[in-house]
């Protein structure tokens, strides 16, 4: 793969990554319920939301964020890996085995999310909606957090 | 429509699946990215160093998709759906421990 299309890809993967966790963490909250207290609040306004129609997006963005990366990974392991090697960055280096982990996980994880949040919704799964949908958005909040942290350390460019 | 109960079996026997290959280190496929080459068993050093994250990936389809697929609907019917949490969460926590060995 060639740099420009590496930096390319990287950049798309990096604003796909953004708009998940913008998703995500609107689902996440919304679906903790609204607290209906009468005022208006910023707060209110965030969670008055149809946690449901985020659903769709957030698998979408989900399956595109994981291919793409899926794409840069061999990139990562010839060019990123042996910088931390070299400076013997362990956790680090760590942090990103997990970040394949947790991706792979959330991955496998999609249709039973999808299944939950099918409309209509059902009574019987809210927790295991709510439950998914945290697990969801604690793995996007992890990858996006250690992705960001390790391109820091050494971008895929030369 | 593929029915609830079958995406959740799909899930839970793949991210299990998952967790045994790359536990076990069963990737159904090897990618070597020097030689861009993928592989069904492991090359010699000519070859560069191997990549099995997709092959675990592969493994891990392949067993929730069998497993949804022979499982009858009377059992998938009757998977407690908290399961689809559950599951997870205790594979999160396989994967901290197996990488604890980095920290």
């Amino acid at each position: 793969m060639g740099d420009s299309l590496t930096t390319a890809l990287l950049i798309l993967h990096s604003l796909l990554a953004v708009a998940l966790l913008g998703a995500i963490t609107h689902q996440a909250i919304a679906v903790r319920g609204r607290t209906d207290t009468g005022k208006k609040t910023f707060g209110s306004r965030y969670r008055a939301v149809d946690a449901a129609a985020y659903a769709g997006a957030i698998v979408v963005l989900f399956v595109a964020a994981s291919l793409i990366g899926a794409s840069l990974y061999p990139s990562y392991r010839m060019i990123v890996r042996p910088v931390l090697e070299l400076n013997d960055l362990r956790v680090a280096n760590g942090s990103f085995e997990l970040k394949e982990h947790f991706a792979a996980i959330g991955l496998l994880m999609l249709p039973a999310y999808w299944a939950a949040w099918r409309k209509p919704l059902a009574a019987e799964h809210a927790t295991a909606r709510m439950s998914l949908t945290w697990i969801l958005a604690a793995i996007v909040w992890w990858n996006f957090l250690i992705g960001d942290v390790l391109n820091n350390i050494k971008g895929l460019a030369h | 429509m593929i029915e609830r109960g079958r995406l959740l079996l799909f899930s839970l026997a793949a991210s299990v699946g998952y967790t045994l290959a790359y536990y076990f280190n069963w990737p159904l496929v090897i990618y070597y990215p020097v030689v861009k080459e993928l592989h069904l068993v492991r090359q010699g050093p000519a070859d560069g160093f191997p990549i099995f994250y997709y092959g675990w990936l592969a493994t891990a389809v392949v067993i929730g998709a069998a497993a949804a697929w022979m499982t009858p609907r009377r059992w998938t019917h009757r998977l407690p759906f908290d399961l689809g949490w559950i599951v997870p969460i205790v594979m999160l926590i396989a994967a901290l421990t197996y990488e604890k060995r980095w920290f």
